[in-house]
């Protein structure tokens, strides 16, 4: 079923900076601006620590079952049919954010560029290229998200080219309303920053587990850079009306121009974050599909994949008739359903999973001390 | 009923079970089964007018719908 596929744990790491940060970087500092208005920096920092929890929450559980993961584990923890009810909805819950993923990276492109496209061609597009690399499998996926990784970043280093519009003044007061705002525009990246539970499907995969924790740790702390880096800078640049915009980092971009020369980079920008976007939805798609293979305990998963290409892009519109939906989703319902789902449960399967541990540790120590009497 | 999505659906469920039968064909049946019950089931939800049709998203929506009061 699974093949020899090893990744590194850096490779995994980076697997879920892209898993977080890819479509954070889009909509993000939009809804956080709503919120903590000037402050909007501060929120990544809060964000960021479910995502420190979720990763020890993971390795641990990891940990206690080693080269198994959540599908596995789960049946183990809750007995078989209550872990095959849990993995379902492990599956369908993944499955259902992958769709949505799709539909917003759909709108983001057909709201920025693409405008007289049918929104179902740029995702079914988008599908298939993430099909053809889940269809690879882990290594594949690993690979690129390494290759990918500096060109990621390059639009951090397109930013000081806007030096000259940037106003230090917009940064204060600091923290004016105290610090609630800050809180209240945390609630989305939090939900973000939770994804990264979806390194309970890479684990298995790792080849130097030791690391595996350090390189969780290290995207979470990677993800919370830059996500308050380009929050800083939509904040120097754009001030208090920064959560006005939709996408309003892709505005900023708009307004590049060094010495009348280097102008429209915000295509360049665009195009770059579709690779990361890319990135994103084959991991959440790789989850599903894996996932669903080891529930059922079929031999290979590659002939699973193109199905659940077809599911996907219906998930991506089912109930979610305009762009308005998508970010009310994102806005209103996901900071609460995503972390309910990644941390929170998690996090009580691990206390399940301690007790029985004891339990079993203190059985058998019990047994051998009988032994050791009656002999 | 849209008879031209139906009519494309149907190509694309076709040419998905045409790529893929060589390497499902010495799959063992539980494989198989799993496929083409995934492959049925996004052909079936594909005829529905899905974005007007309420679903998971505005099931969660609803389920949260007390905490999201906070965030208004």
């Amino acid at each position: 079923m699974l093949g020899n596929e090893k990744i590194s744990a850096g490779q995994m790491g980076l697997l879920m900076f892209f898993a977080i940060s890819a479509s954070a970087v889009t909509v993000i500092p939009g809804i956080t601006g709503k919120y903590a208005q000037n402050d909007l920096w501060l929120s990544p920092i809060w964000a960021s620590i479910i995502g420190y929890v979720t990763v020890y929450i993971a390795y641990r559980l990891h940990q206690l079952y080693p080269k198994q993961s959540i599908i596995q584990y789960s049946q183990t923890i809750l007995g078989s049919f209550l872990g095959k009810v849990v993995s379902l909805f492990f599956i369908f819950f993944y499955l259902h954010l992958t769709g949505l993923i799709v539909r917003g990276y759909a709108e983001f492109v057909v709201g920025n560029f693409l405008t007289r496209t049918p929104i179902s061609v740029v995702m079914i597009s988008m599908v298939m290229v993430a099909a053809l690399a889940v269809k690879g499998g882990g290594e594949v996926l690993g690979r690129t998200a390494q290759f990918f990784f500096f060109i990621f970043l390059i639009p951090v280093a397109l930013m000081p080219s806007l030096l000259g519009s940037m106003k230090l003044q917009y940064l204060f007061p600091v923290l004016e309303h105290g610090l609630k705002p800050t809180f209240l525009g945390a609630a989305s990246p939090q939900a973000w920053f939770s994804e990264v539970f979806l390194m309970a499907f890479f684990l298995p995969f790792v080849s130097n587990q030791e690391k595996s924790m350090r390189a969780g740790m290290l995207s979470v702390f990677g993800t919370m850079m830059l996500l308050t880096i380009i929050n800083l800078f939509i904040l120097l640049v754009m001030g208090r009306q920064a959560g006005d915009f939709l996408y309003p980092v892709m505005v900023a971009f708009r307004y590049i121009s060094v010495a009348d020369f280097f102008q429209n980079l915000d295509s360049v920008v665009m195009g770059i974050w579709i690779i990361g976007l890319y990135q994103k939805i084959s991991v959440f798609y790789y989850a599903t599909v894996i996932g669903t293979s080891q529930l059922f305990g079929l031999r290979d998963y590659r002939p699973l994949v193109l199905p659940f290409g077809i599911l996907v892009v219906i998930m991506g519109f089912w109930s979610v008739p305009d762009q308005l939906h998508v970010s009310a989703f994102d806005t209103f319902a996901f900071p609460f359903y995503g972390p309910l789902v990644q941390t929170v449960f998690p996090l009580l399967l691990l206390i399940l999973a301690y007790w029985q541990k004891r339990g079993q540790a203190s059985h058998a120590g019990r047994t051998a001390l009988t032994d050791g009497t009656e002999s | 009923m849209k008879w031209g999505l139906l009519l494309g659906m149907s190509t694309l469920v076709g040419l998905i079970i045409m790529y893929e039968w060589p390497k499902l064909k010495p799959l063992p049946k539980k494989d198989k089964l799993s496929f083409f019950v995934l492959v049925f089931m996004g052909w079936f939800l594909s005829l529905f007018d899905l974005p007007n049709l309420p679903g998971p998203t505005t099931m969660i929506e609803s389920l949260f719908k007390p905490f999201s009061k906070m965030l208004e």
